[in-house]
């Protein structure tokens, strides 16, 4: 029998936080394929859609609530920094909802996408580096 | 939980995923000649468990692919016992799909790369 997931001793229900975060990683893997040229095909087109649905929807909720809780509590360039990470986030959904559509990927696009990208994956190499990972907890 | 998860394995393999709402809605559907390459239940879903549902499918068709998910330990010896041909233990990533899919789906797609290191 093939044992995948969370080893017995880390697993437990997954809630909303692990569920976006899982959706969140989820569309890095698409975007990357994306540039990667990998073929779309209609359900994979469809599939990137809604995930991306669901993840610009949630990190809008997440900046949302990340700004009530850090108001008069943190400084100006954590608040910019934690902030701006939620806009990358739902940036990334609307950029993979139009390359899912077959809006044309002209390089320069292609090119902002792969930055956007970068710059989420070394904001959450940093977060997991300081063991901050509740970033993603605010929910 | 249940759409993440159709979802990712929608992404995979480039083909529509069937979902149902409870394990005989899901038998039912086997029975009347809907194929299906892999079954994916949680073990704790309304009507027939997720155990019951593997029984029950393990001895009507006991070449299609069934894999339980769960938080709980103990339900992994269960499901071992009771002929799972995988156990995700809950939470996982998109990446255990995948690997699922790369397991037992026949795919004549191209599989997606594999996930980021960062």
């Amino acid at each position: 029998m093939l044992r995948l997931g969370a080893n017995p001793l880390n697993m437990k229900e997954m809630d909303l936080d692990d569920i976006f975060t899982s959706r969140l990683q989820l569309l890095i893997i698409m975007a990357k394929a994306y540039l990667k040229g990998y073929p779309l095909g209609k359900y994979r087109a469809k599939a990137i859609i809604a995930n991306a649905e669901h993840v610009e929807l949630e990190a809008e909720e997440l900046g949302r609530e990340l700004r009530r809780m850090q108001d008069g509590a943190e400084t100006a360039v954590e608040h910019y920094a934690d902030h701006a990470f939620y806009q990358r986030i739902q940036l990334l959904a609307r950029m993979a909802k139009a390359f899912a559509r077959g809006n044309p990927g002209e390089p320069y696009r292609k090119e902002a996408l792969k930055r956007n990208l970068d710059h989420i994956c070394d904001q959450i190499a940093f977060y997991r580096q300081i063991g901050e990972i509740e970033f993603l907890k605010v929910a | 939980m249940r759409d993440f998860v159709a979802t990712a394995l929608a992404y995979s393999v480039n083909r529509e995923i069937q979902l149902f709402s409870n394990g005989f809605d899901a038998v039912n559907s086997l029975e009347s000649g809907q194929s299906a390459d892999i079954i994916l239940s949680d073990v704790y879903i309304p009507e027939l468990n997720g155990f019951e549902l593997l029984s029950a499918i393990k001895k009507k068709f006991p070449r299609k692919a069934c894999i339980l998910m769960s938080s709980i330990p103990s339900d992994e010896e269960t499901a071992r016992r009771l002929g799972a041909d995988a156990f995700i233990g809950k939470p996982f990533s998109a990446n255990a799909l995948f690997q699922v899919v790369q397991k037992f789906v026949a795919t004549d797609e191209e599989p997606p790369p594999p996930p980021p290191t960062s």
